[in-house]
């Protein structure tokens, strides 16, 4: 499987810039800091999920949509009025921060999307497996067993289903409520007997004996250091240089963008350029041989 | 096993405040970020208290096996979605093994299942909502066995989702959307949460109606037939 080269690094690299990249979001309320990150989510998100991810793209607009124009109705404060509904006063400033509020709420969901790409569960006890040892083994086995489990309902409603024990959408209610019922209570004694022996088996094998170790192996290299300390010294700096206040309601304000908006726009694209640079490379290679 | 109830006190009365006075200083919306740390760090004592236990592996299993029981459990009742079981199930290990592995059986089974249907800035208030709900159960019935009447049960599910569970996760959008923290729309998110909660709530009582018994028998037959998850001094 194909992983974009931000994917591949060190998990604490993925964490640390996600941390950095939605808490910004979230706070920062200033248009221009909004929409670059808006822009940037979209665009990693677009590389990381190709055509798929477009149609997220899109059901988002609509909700963007509806976020601005209902912000109005909630807030009336501000001083130009566009039009009065139902004696209400429907505000030019109520309207902008209701788009502001819009790409805020747009962006986190761009952005916990990519995190769900990259950050996978695996890379996720990986960091925080020694951390947190019983928690993380509790997840991973968590992770397991909802997909197992779920095929084993279905097993037992398919089995249940052939002895004439079968439900459909036509059938009363207190029958369909027993069936489920039933199928809950197969599947939570054959579950329970399994997690004992699970139980016995890891501690035969030396559960608890020594330091935890991952399925997937994850070097801190020279290039992992140089973009954790990219992605602390731009939030530093974007932190310290200031410019991102704006406020909407009752008085548009909205203030000059600093430096600051420079580190920014660094810090959001690092992903995007990385996968850039790699397919430029291999563009070069593939010529030159 | 005796534990210092420092790091508890620390995170109650010094972080959380800290975290609240501090945040008041975000300019804009400072409650988002301020709540979704406050309620972070309100979970970090169970996990750390349950870290320290050293739990055994057949401990840790069972309450894997009951997270994961609750978040597959829409399957068994693939016919009935609008039926929400996972905190009936939650509140019932709860019931059954205390309120610690209540509270945990809910947050990871919340965290777990999240990996499925996406990870967003609702994560934290479904870990803490669901952990409450198994943490509450446990609290109210887990030493009183006499109190596991049905009709109890089923009523105690339905109010606590209504009232307390519910309004939890509609704070997630109470924070996390609101543009400004006013009564009036405070109040108009949660009447809005009302029939949702209603569902949820019927949901959950009937499945501790009905659940309640063969659960409870089986999970205290596997205690019993193999020493797990009893209070250990």
């Amino acid at each position: 499987m194909y992983q974009d080269p931000f994917s591949r690094c060190h998990p604490a690299v993925n964490f640390c810039f996600f941390l950095a990249v939605i808490g910004f979001g979230v706070v920062v309320q200033h248009p221009a800091y909004a929409a670059a990150s808006l822009t940037c989510g979209c665009v990693y998100y677009l590389l990381l999920r190709g055509r798929q991810g477009l149609s997220f793209l899109f059901g988002l607009t609509g909700i963007m949509l509806a976020i601005t124009l209902l912000n109005p109705l909630l807030n009336t404060s501000g001083r130009h009025i566009l039009f009065r509904l139902l004696g209400r006063p429907y505000t030019l400033e109520a309207l902008c921060y209701g788009g502001i509020l819009a790409v805020i709420f747009a962006l986190t969901f761009v952005w916990f999307g990519c995190y769900s790409q990259v950050l996978t569960s695996d890379k996720f006890t990986a960091l925080f497996g020694n951390l947190i040892p019983a928690i993380s083994l509790l997840l991973v086995m968590v992770l397991r067993q909802i997909p197992a489990f779920t095929r084993k309902a279905k097993q037992i409603s398919l089995a249940r289903g052939a002895i004439g024990k079968g439900t459909g959408e036509n059938q009363p209610f207190r029958q369909r409520l027993q069936s489920g019922v039933g199928i809950l209570s197969a599947l939570t004694d054959w579950a329970l007997e399994g997690s004992i022996v699970t139980a016995d088996s890891m501690r035969c094998r030396g559960y608890g004996c020594a330091r935890r170790t991952n399925f997937s192996l994850y070097r801190m290299t020279g290039r992992d250091v140089l973009l954790l300390a990219c992605i602390g010294g731009l939030s530093l700096v974007v932190m310290l240089a200031g410019g991102m206040e704006a406020s909407y309601t009752p008085n548009l304000y909205i203030s000059y963008i600093s430096y600051g908006f420079a580190a920014y726009c660094l810090l959001l694209l690092i992903p995007p350029v990385m996968y850039l640079r790699e397919r430029i490379l291999w563009n070069r290679f593939k010529f030159e041989t | 096993m005796k534990q210092s109830p420092w790091l508890n006190i620390l995170f109650l009365f010094v972080l959380i405040p800290a975290t609240l006075f501090l945040g008041r200083s975000i300019p804009g919306r400072w409650y988002y970020l301020t709540s979704t740390l406050v309620i972070v760090e309100i979970m970090v004592p169970f996990f750390v208290s349950f870290e320290r236990r050293r739990p055994e592996a057949r401990e840790l299993v069972i309450v894997g096996v009951m997270a994961a029981l609750a978040a597959a459990s829409r399957v068994a009742f693939a016919v009935m979605p609008y039926l929400k079981v996972i905190t009936g199930i939650i509140m019932i290990t709860g019931i059954a093994f205390g309120p610690q592995a209540g509270f945990l059986t809910g947050a990871i089974a919340a965290f777990a299942s999240n990996f499925f249907f996406g990870q967003g800035p609702w994560t934290p208030w479904q870990m803490f909502a669901y952990g409450f709900a198994g943490f509450w159960a446990g609290l109210v019935f887990h030493g009183h066995p006499s109190w596991r009447k049905p009709w109890v049960l089923g009523l105690f599910g339905f109010f606590s989702i209504l009232l307390l569970v519910g309004p939890m996760l509609d704070s997630c959008t109470v924070f996390t959307v609101l543009p400004k923290l006013s009564l009036a729309n405070v109040l108009l998110i949660y009447g809005q949460g009302v029939p949702v909660n209603t569902i949820h709530g019927l949901g959950c009582g009937l499945t501790l109606l009905v659940l309640t018994k063969p659960l409870l028998q089986k999970l205290s037959r596997i205690q019993r037939k193999y020493g797990i998850l009893e209070d250990r001094q």
